[in-house]
């Protein structure tokens, strides 16, 4: 630093790229090390869904880096191409023989994450505009009772919850298990009530002064311009509805609404003591971030690139 | 936010199109609010009022309640296992939180200012992907001491084995690992959609006035990223106060009780235990309470509310 | 913006119509939960010829991993939404007779006159408090030692010589002795050797299945038991022997196994992955588990073999458990359940699972098929059967209130000395004075 202090503008401008080199490569060396520490996990989930399941060959291999007999024997168990019950017998004790109605499976998941995702996301950016631009009594007070309701332990919610779906008469149906999501989340609420608190009023109220109503503006300025956000909600809310376990667990059990992460159980640990169909489920795991990885690929270039506020800077 | 730079359009009193719109935002605030109030309502408000009347009896919801008054208090506030899980809690928070938030907004700002790519973006929220048992399994099998490729690289480099979840010493460091490796990408992409709310113009100007890179973070970035970080921190701190299924998966709250945190001990009561529901509710009011304060004390320090992009246009 | 919005509809009608499209249909059917999968096939079979028998009953079998099982149960009780009969384990029933969530089938046994007297002697009592019963028999299950054949033979010891091993608090009898012998060190030196470096262990002699917690039941139950001593004074007893210094001086020898000795690996790193899967990866010449453990650990990539239980003062002694199917009195069908669950404990249906070997039935002749069955693929399970067989060779599973207090307590009392952190001298006394200020 003390050489440049010396050195004159033009010096500056010649060593400012050197300097900026150096940053740089340090910089991506601690990228790369980032990328290394995510990517490998799922390298290793990848390596055991395609190793031989018996647990003789996965303990006795356990840092082989490639699969070890490598096969594809898990995913098609998984996919449900092999009956199970044919490959139970001595050989074999650690794999699950549950069945997985694959495709069956599937669609529930995009039933239950679609229907939390439309109806959160809707009616949460609805009071979040609320929130964040209207005047009412008591505006900040429900905002803040809202919040409190991310504090309620979960755990504390959920048994209410599910002797109310009981007497609805909800359980094993989707509205059962879309039920406690579909009109709300304080988080969502919180999320987009915080951008629409950045965003420029300026649109807005040129279309209010030229008669739009109050919905209209909702709808056709504020809704386009929070694009961005939005689209990343909605993945947000897609993916975590599409992870949750314990409730639809509960509450959809039945085959005909079962989830993939409840189906998923089959592969859980059996006994006490026992360990889990490690191959099995490492399988079942990578088919069933499948569609989200491909959801974020497909979207998250949009969601992060319609951040821009093209419309009203 | 309100004083700056409103059109006449906000203020009440006035005449014609302008008042009329004004006092309809009553109406309307409760209108926009009004899905989200059923179902705040309904799955949250409900059921959380039930609770705390269930904190005031004792019951297993199966037989007959019977009053106890403050007796379930008295139970967890002379219980040790109750003060050290909260200890527990505090710990698992102070370990989480700041290398977490510290990591996404570094991971944020690189993705935004320097690479760009969607490729990285894309492979940051990965991990959130994965549902968080399975991401527990996962690093059960990662970190196993002898079977573990973790441990058996940390071996080969010399540094020995560390038993991580086996040990009271580092069993809750090493959830709060976990849960930093699978939430970091997903703090950075909220904060990166905060970042994409800057105004370019900002960095732009301050480029011209000489300000390097470090001061623009400083000087623009960190005070405009306000509302978004705060939106991080707040949620963050709550979900991470209820920390439960990582644990409830690698060390069921051992070795030795080092990972009972407060959702450990709420759960132990009603599913462990015989449904102690006055016991666990009285918890879970405590850990409200607590909640509670953290977060208005969070939101007055961090000023939630406010943006201060506005001072900027 | 307008068409931005119809997409919207569309895919939400979309969402509902298959939503819709899903509906459920009502008959009378019984559903049925259980927690192994391996159990499933079996089960399967079972209902198929019940459902032959019954025309008017349909069985579905429902399948839940070991912790989400008791959970799901819980809140099944809770909601109304438990299944109709369920498999019931001895560790968890006295908290669901306690919370009046089974049906005492006792004047239904009376009135059937259903036999109790075919199964193993105790199974069925079990299911039994003051004169009420909440289960009958399906499979039992004992503990034996498990060894690496290879490793055992490379040692010089002949793995036959296994099923005379002894066992005592004063110098570990000839138990000791041989994981001992089976203990090697990266230089090549047994345990027993002068030069032995217990820091610096390739292959453990013994790999003990974890610290047991409340009951020990494949770790040092079989140990305290062949000293005389007992957790309590019976079923429903309501205080606890834990601090019994026969009981201390066994976990303080137990712990030792890793902490003094190094004949085992440390317990921090047994409890992750468990005890099987370090035996199966070559890291020790023997362990122990129950007989629910057999077709797991023939799946290892080398010969294992099964031996007997060392001896000890008192002789040799397993933990007996065992399982029952109990119906839940929320059912709506009584009749229909109880149908099933005689079924279940019945001859017919017991065979269907000694013929496929992955338990032992309660019925003596059904476990006898079972056992047929591994000899037949050339092993030899008979240090279980004949266990369970012997007169005296078998304790029960303690049965009394408060299990998941007692394992709370337990459990971490049980962490803190395998860890090292304190003497069981210390901390069990205080350990069991909190147990029996439960009841």
């Amino acid at each position: 630093m003390a050489t440049l202090s010396r050195t004159n503008g033009t010096a500056t401008e010649i060593r400012e790229p050197k300097r900026l080199n150096v940053a740089r490569i340090i910089t991506w060396i601690v990228v790369g090390f980032m990328v290394f520490i995510t990517l490998f996990p799922f390298y290793w989930v990848l390596r055991t869904a395609l190793t031989d399941p018996d647990f003789g060959t996965l303990f006795a291999h356990a840092s082989d880096l490639l699969p070890t007999n490598a096969t594809l024997f898990n995913f098609e168990r998984v996919l449900g191409m092999i009956d199970p019950s044919t490959i139970v017998g001595q050989e074999s004790a650690n794999l699950s023989a549950g069945t997985i109605n694959f495709w069956v499976y599937l669609r529930n998941s995009f039933i239950v994450a679609g229907l939390v995702t439309f109806g959160q996301t809707l009616f949460s950016s609805m009071a979040a505009y609320a929130f964040a631009r209207f005047k009412f009594p008591l505006r900040d007070q429900i905002f803040f009772v809202y919040l409190t309701g991310l504090m309620i332990p979960g755990i504390v919610l959920f048994i209410p919850n599910f002797v109310l779906i009981k007497q609805l008469g909800l359980i094993g149906t989707f509205a059962g298990i879309v039920a406690p999501g579909f009109l709300m989340s304080p988080f969502a609420i919180f999320f987009m009530r915080q951008f629409f608190i950045s965003l420029n009023k300026d649109l807005e109220e040129a279309a209010m002064l030229d008669g739009a109503t109050a919905f209209g503006v909702f709808w056709r300025i504020a809704i386009p311009l929070m694009r961005g956000p939005l689209l990343t909600l909605g993945l947000l809310t897609f993916i975590g509805a599409w992870n949750e376990y314990l409730w639809p667990f509960l509450v959809g059990r039945d085959e005909s609404v079962r989830v993939l992460t409840v189906a998923l159980n089959v592969f859980k640990s059996q006994t006490p003591q026992g360990a889990p169909d490690w191959a099995g489920l490492m399988a079942g795991t990578t088919v069933s971030i499948v569609p989200t990885i491909l959801l974020f690929i497909f979207f998250g270039r949009r969601v992060v690139d319609s951040i821009q506020f093209s419309g009203f800077k | 936010m309100a004083a700056i730079k409103l059109p006449a359009s906000s203020q009440p009193g006035q005449s014609g199109l302008i008042g009329r719109l004004a006092n309809n935002q009553v109406l309307l605030g409760y209108l926009f609010i009004l899905p989200s109030m059923i179902g705040f309502i309904v799955f949250f408000a409900l059921p959380a009022i039930r609770s705390v009347i269930i904190s005031f009896h004792e019951w297993n919801l199966l037989t007959d309640a019977e009053f106890v008054g403050l007796a379930n208090y008295q139970d967890i506030f002379s219980d040790d296992r109750f003060w050290r899980s909260l200890q527990i809690t505090v710990t698992y928070v102070m370990w989480n939180i700041p290398v977490q938030t510290v990591l996404a907004v570094v991971i944020a700002v690189f993705l935004e200012r320097i690479s760009n790519s969607s490729l990285l973006r894309g492979i940051m929220i990965l991990p959130w992907l994965m549902p968080n048992v399975i991401v527990a399994m996962l690093f059960v099998w990662l970190l196993d001491p002898t079977l573990g490729l973790v441990n058996i690289f940390l071996q080969n480099i010399g540094i020995g084995k560390q038993a991580f979840f086996g040990d009271p010493n580092q069993a809750i460091a090493s959830v709060a690992g976990v849960n930093i490796w699978r939430h970091m990408g997903y703090n950075a992409i909220l904060i990166y959609a905060g970042l994409k709310t800057i105004p370019r113009s900002l960095y732009e100007a301050a480029t011209v006035d000489g300000a390097n890179l470090w001061e623009q973070f400083w000087g623009i970035t960190l005070p405009l990223l306000r509302p978004v970080l705060v939106f991080v921190l707040v949620t963050s701190v709550i979900g991470s106060f209820q920390i439960f299924d990582t644990i409830a998966v690698a060390t069921e709250g051992g070795p030795a009780g080092a990972t009972r945190t407060i959702i450990v001990y709420i759960y132990e009561q009603v599913f462990e235990r015989r449904i102690n529901m006055g016991v666990a509710t009285a918890a879970s009011v405590v850990l409200f309470a607590i909640l509670i304060t953290v977060t208005i004390i969070q939101t007055r320090y961090l000023r939630a509310g406010q943006s201060d992009l506005a001072d900027y246009q | 913006m307008k068409r931005r919005f119809s997409v919207l509809l569309f895919v939400l009608v979309a969402l509902l119509a298959l939503a819709v499209s899903v509906s459920a249909q009502d008959s009378v059917t019984i559903r049925y939960q259980l927690w192994d999968t391996s159990q499933l096939p079996p089960y399967q079979q079972c209902a198929d010829a019940f459902q032959a028998a019954n025309p008017g009953i349909t069985i579905a079998i429902e399948q839940l991993s070991w912790d989400d099982y008791w959970t799901g149960i819980s809140t099944g009780f809770i909601s109304g939404t438990a299944p109709d009969v369920f498999t019931n384990h001895l560790a968890k029933y006295p908290e669901f007779v306690a919370l009046e969530q089974l049906v005492d089938i006792q004047p239904l046994v009376e009135r059937d006159g259903v036999p109790t007297d075919i199964y193993y002697p105790g199974l069925a009592d079990l299911w039994v408090k003051d004169g009420q019963r909440y289960g009958l028999p399906k499979d039992w299950d004992t503990v034996a030692l498990v060894y690496n054949k290879a490793m055992v033979e490379a040692a010089g010891i002949d793995p036959a010589s296994l099923n005379e091993l002894t066992w005592n608090l004063e110098d570990g009898g000839t138990f000791m002795q041989t994981i001992a012998a089976l203990t090697i060190d990266a230089n090549g030196n047994n345990a027993l050797s002068p030069d032995f470096d217990k820091s610096n262990v390739v292959q453990y002699g013994y790999i003990p299945d974890g610290m047991g917690g409340a009951y020990g039941q494949t770790q040092w139950s079989a140990y305290t038991a062949s000293l005389g001593w007992t957790f309590n004074e019976g079923p429903w007893a309501t205080s606890y022997n834990y601090d019994d210094q026969r009981f201390i001086d066994t976990i303080q020898w137990w712990a030792d196994l890793a902490l003094e000795y190094g004949y085992s690996p440390a317990f921090s790193d047994i409890t992750s992955l468990g005890a099987g899967s370090l035996f199966q990866a070559g890291q020790g010449a023997m362990t122990q588990n129950g007989s629910w453990m057999i077709g797991y650990f023939l799946s290892s990539e080398f010969e294992v073999g099964f031996a007997r239980l060392p001896a000890g003062p008192e002789g040799r002694k397993s933990m007996f458990n065992g399982l029952a199917d109990s119906i839940w009195v929320g059912t709506q069908h009584l009749e229909e359940s109880w149908a099933w669950v005689k079924f279940l404990a019945s001859a017919e249906c017991q065979n269907f699972v000694g013929a496929s070997g992955v338990v032992f039935p309660a019925i003596p002749e059904a476990a006898a098929m079972s056992q047929q069955m591994r000899a037949d693929a050339g092993v030899d399970v008979s240090a279980f059967v004949d266990q369970a067989n012997e007169e005296g060779g078998t304790f029960l599973f303690p049965i009394a209130d408060y299990a998941g207090e007692i394992s709370t307590i337990m459990n971490e009392a049980m962490d803190a000395i395998s860890l090292g952190q304190a003497k069981a001298a210390d901390i069990l006394p205080a350990a069991n004075a909190e147990i029996n200020d439960l009841f």
